[in-house]
Formats: structure tokens, C-alpha cells, sequence
């Protein structure tokens, strides 16, 4: 059983869809009780940086994850469900994540002021520390992506996969028992769907 | 490498798909002709008079349980309580139709809480002259303003992630996307964008992908992209080095 973090950013409906047609099965973690018993967790998130650390803190979430996560729990973030595992973020000025992982998240402007963002699409991983979550994708699979910031200051060994769009980004990891990945499996077809099956099986 | 896109656009009269001419419905489908799993995204747009209709939410909800690709779905948003509707029948994105930037909060209400990254915003142009194009609005009926790029630039500042360039004159023509519109607006935006209006072969979509910088290829003509066809127009494209998900 997956539990489900919704902290009604509106859109839950597609990773519904993605798990339901997978016969995986999850609840819906709504309320702090809700995480009572559950040890594997998807965390989903779509909207800017700053809103969702708050609505994240304002429902104590922050705390249940934390704990969850050094108690061993597996642990999957998507998009800025992936980017708040980490020390913070520079969109709409500086702020604080989870803690979780080392890393932090800048623009991609800042990296190369002609990137057109934010970079959405279809784009490859490369995959470099093996890992569960990808057991039998190929390498340099499609995934689809839609995001304008990307993460520095990171540990090499974490890195699960990298990105290339005009500049290389890490596109997912993992640390322990905790997963990210910066693109959305459960809008990537085939791979997307073996990814959060994986997720479920074998992490 | 970001690959480019092919999306499909899907319209809808009253629950029914039909296709569009000159921004009118012309052609009516079923939505067994769409291979669900070679498309990499889709756009929902519904142009019956009377809006968020139980059928077309309906269809929304269909194509998020059985296609796990991006959706965005678009008609008859004017405030974020549509927005919200959309979304919470499984809409990843939404369409926001041409309207008076001036006079609306609703790319920042949206910006807000879904983020940019769920806007597309539409510039429906019209030609008027050999270098010239103007903005138009209610359905291509109204002249909005004169500068397409300005317009563009304003809707960017506001919120939206990407920007749909929408020939009026080309749609439904099959005879290709207007390609200095799409130059034209190319070189003034740095965001996303996608072009809808005009394809009718796999040779628009090479030339569209060839001469301009754009993203994503929106098509509506689906007689092209049966089983088949989604499969051998990427095929064809590939062969012809563009990079192309496949």
C-alpha cells in the first residue's frame, strides 16, 4: 500500500489514474492520521516552490516526512514533491526545503541566460548510479519534464540520472531509501509506468 | 536532447470530436481513431456554446484514465473557478483562449496555484497584410490588438508557461503552418512554443520543425494519425534527423 501525500494542490488525478491502472494500491494521505501504518509514500507536486513548502508545514506534513523517512520508509518525490527533499530553493527568493538530501535548486537562466524555459517536454535520462526505481529501462529512456529550476550543490553519489538540455542537470536520485526524479513517470507512458512500478515492487 | 512534439488536438461539439475549419466545426470523429500510446501529448478543446458540460468532462476524465501523456484541455475559461474544473477532472494544463490581458487577473490567479508550468496561453492571429499580423479574440471574430509579439511578451510577464500560436487563416486549410507567423514570433519570446493551424502531411510538420524554432507541432487532423500513421509520421520525421520521440 502507497501512501498518497495530497496536500490539495488540485491534481492528483493523473498519478490516480497511473497507479489504479498499475493495480497498485494507495491511500490517499490527506490528514497526519492518514500516514499511520503506511511505510512507503509518493509524493506529488505540481506549483511553485515556496506554496508548496508552505502548505506542506501548515498541515505538519514537514515533520510526519521527516520522520517517516529516517524511519526507514521508502520514499518517492515527483517534480516539486522531488525539488522540497532538498535544502531549498531560489524561486521567488530563497527558501528552505525538507533538509533531506544535500542539494539546492537555481534557474535554469542562471546557469545559461539563452535557455528558453521553463523546459518542458520529452527528454532523455542518462542513467548513471544504478538503482532499483530504474530496473529495466533502458538508458537514455524518454521522460516527459516540465520545470524551470535544476539542482546544485549536490553529492555525486546520489545521482540516479542526468538530463541534458542545453546544460546537463541531475533528473533523478536517490539517497538511502528516499527517490526523486525531476520529470513526471506518471505522464511518461510506458517508462513512466515501470518507473512507479518499480517504486512499488523493489524500493 | 529535448525532443519535438507532436500534439494532438482534439475538438469537441458537445461531448462529440469533431474537426475545425476557419474555427468552425467541419468534421466529426470517433475517439477510437487516436492511438493512445504513440501520441506524446494531447490538447482537449471544447467549442460547444454551452461550456464544462457533464460530456465533456466526461471525455477529459477518459483520456486521463487511459493515456499517460500530458493533457491540456482548453474552451470557455474566463475566471480560475473554470481553471479548477479542468484540473480537477485530470487536466496537467490548461488552454487559456486569446483574451484582454489588461482586463483579467487570471494568469496570475492560475500562475499561483497551479504554477506557470500549467498555462498555455493562445494567440489567435490573423493576417492583414504581407508582414503584418493582428490579435484577434471571441472566436476570431473581434480585432484585439495589433502586435502579436507585444501580446505575447505581456501573457509571458503574467504567468503562462507556453505560448500556442494559432493561425486563423490556416486552420483546417491543410496546407501548412504559417511559417513566417511562427519566425515571427520565435525570435521575440523566450519560452515554449507550439503551433497550431494548417498541418495536413508529414511534410508540414518537417518544414514547421526545419525552418522554425518551434517546440511542439500541434495537429487536428487525425485522418493523418490513425494507428498507423502516428507511428510512420514519426518515422518519417526521424529519417529526416528531426529528434523526435518515438
Amino acid at each position: 500500500m502507497i501512501g498518497l501525500i495530497d496536500i490539495n494542490t488540485g491534481n492528483l488525478a493523473s498519478l490516480v489514474s497511473a497507479l489504479s491502472k498499475l493495480n497498485i494500491k494507495f491511500k490517499i494521505c490527506k490528514k497526519r492520521h492518514d500516514f499511520e501504518s503506511l511505510n512507503k509514500f509518493i509524493l506529488p507536486g505540481v506549483g511553485a516552490y515556496d506554496d508548496f513548502m508552505k502548505k506542506l508545514i501548515n498541515l505538519k506534513f514537514d515533520k510526519i516526512i521527516q520522520k517517516k523517512i529516517s524511519n526507514n520508509c521508502s520514499f518517492l518525490g515527483i517534480c516539486v514533491g522531488y525539488q522540497v527533499l532538498f535544502n531549498g530553493s531560489s524561486e521567488h527568493g530563497m527558501h528552505e526545503g525538507l533538509n533531506i538530501i544535500k542539494g539546492k535548486f537555481v534557474n535554469f537562466i542562471d546557469e545559461n541566460k539563452n535557455i528558453k524555459i521553463p523546459h518542458v517536454g520529452w527528454n532523455e535520462c542518462k542513467l548513471i548510479n544504478k538503482n532499483e526505481l530504474f530496473y529495466e529501462i533502458k538508458d537514455n529512456s524518454d521522460f516527459y519534464f516540465t520545470h524551470s529550476y535544476i539542482l546544485k550543490d549536490f553529492d555525486k553519489e546520489n545521482i540516479a540520472s542526468k538530463t541534458n538540455y542545453i546544460v546537463d542537470f541531475v533528473s533523478a536520485v536517490n539517497f538511502k531509501n528516499v527517490y526523486g526524479v525531476q520529470f513526471h513517470p506518471e505522464k511518461s507512458q510506458l517508462n513512466g509506468l515501470k518507473l512507479l512500478k518499480n517504486f512499488n515492487e523493489r524500493c | 536532447m529535448l525532443k519535438k512534439r507532436i500534439i494532438i488536438t482534439l475538438t469537441f461539439l458537445d461531448g462529440v470530436l469533431f474537426r475545425t475549419k476557419n474555427f468552425k466545426p467541419d468534421y466529426r470523429y470517433t475517439k477510437n481513431f487516436i492511438d493512445l500510446w504513440s501520441i506524446d501529448e494531447l490538447l482537449l478543446i471544447d467549442i460547444s456554446k454551452k461550456k464544462f458540460s457533464k460530456n465533456f468532462l466526461n471525455t477529459i476524465k477518459y483520456f486521463t484514465e487511459n493515456c499517460f501523456v500530458p493533457i491540456t484541455v482548453g474552451g470557455g475559461i474566463k475566471k480560475i473557478q473554470d481553471a479548477d474544473l479542468y484540473f480537477k477532472n485530470g487536466a496537467d494544463k490548461i488552454l487559456l483562449g486569446t483574451h484582454d490581458l489588461e482586463k483579467s487577473n487570471m494568469i496570475e490567479d492560475i500562475s499561483k496555484k497551479y504554477g506557470s508550468q500549467s498555462i498555455i496561453q493562445s494567440i489567435d492571429c490573423k493576417k492583414k497584410s504581407k508582414n503584418e499580423y493582428t490579435v484577434m479574440t471571441n472566436s476570431g471574430n473581434s480585432n484585439l490588438e495589433n502586435n502579436v509579439i507585444l501580446y505575447g511578451k505581456k501573457a509571458l510577464k503574467q504567468g503562462a508557461g507556453e505560448i500556442l500560436i494559432n493561425s486563423i487563416d490556416n486552420d483546417g486549410s491543410l496546407l501548412g503552418y504559417d511559417m513566417q507567423l511562427v519566425n515571427l514570433i520565435s525570435r521575440n519570446l523566450n519560452s515554449p512554443l507550439l503551433a497550431l493551424g494548417g498541418g495536413g502531411n508529414w511534410n508540414h510538420l518537417l518544414e514547421l520543425f526545419l525552418k522554425t524554432n518551434i517546440s511542439a507541432a500541434c495537429t487536428q487532423n487525425i485522418f493523418h494519425f490513425t494507428e498507423e500513421s502516428i507511428l510512420s509520421a514519426k518515422k518519417f520525421l526521424k529519417q529526416n534527423n528531426i529528434n523526435i520521440r518515438h
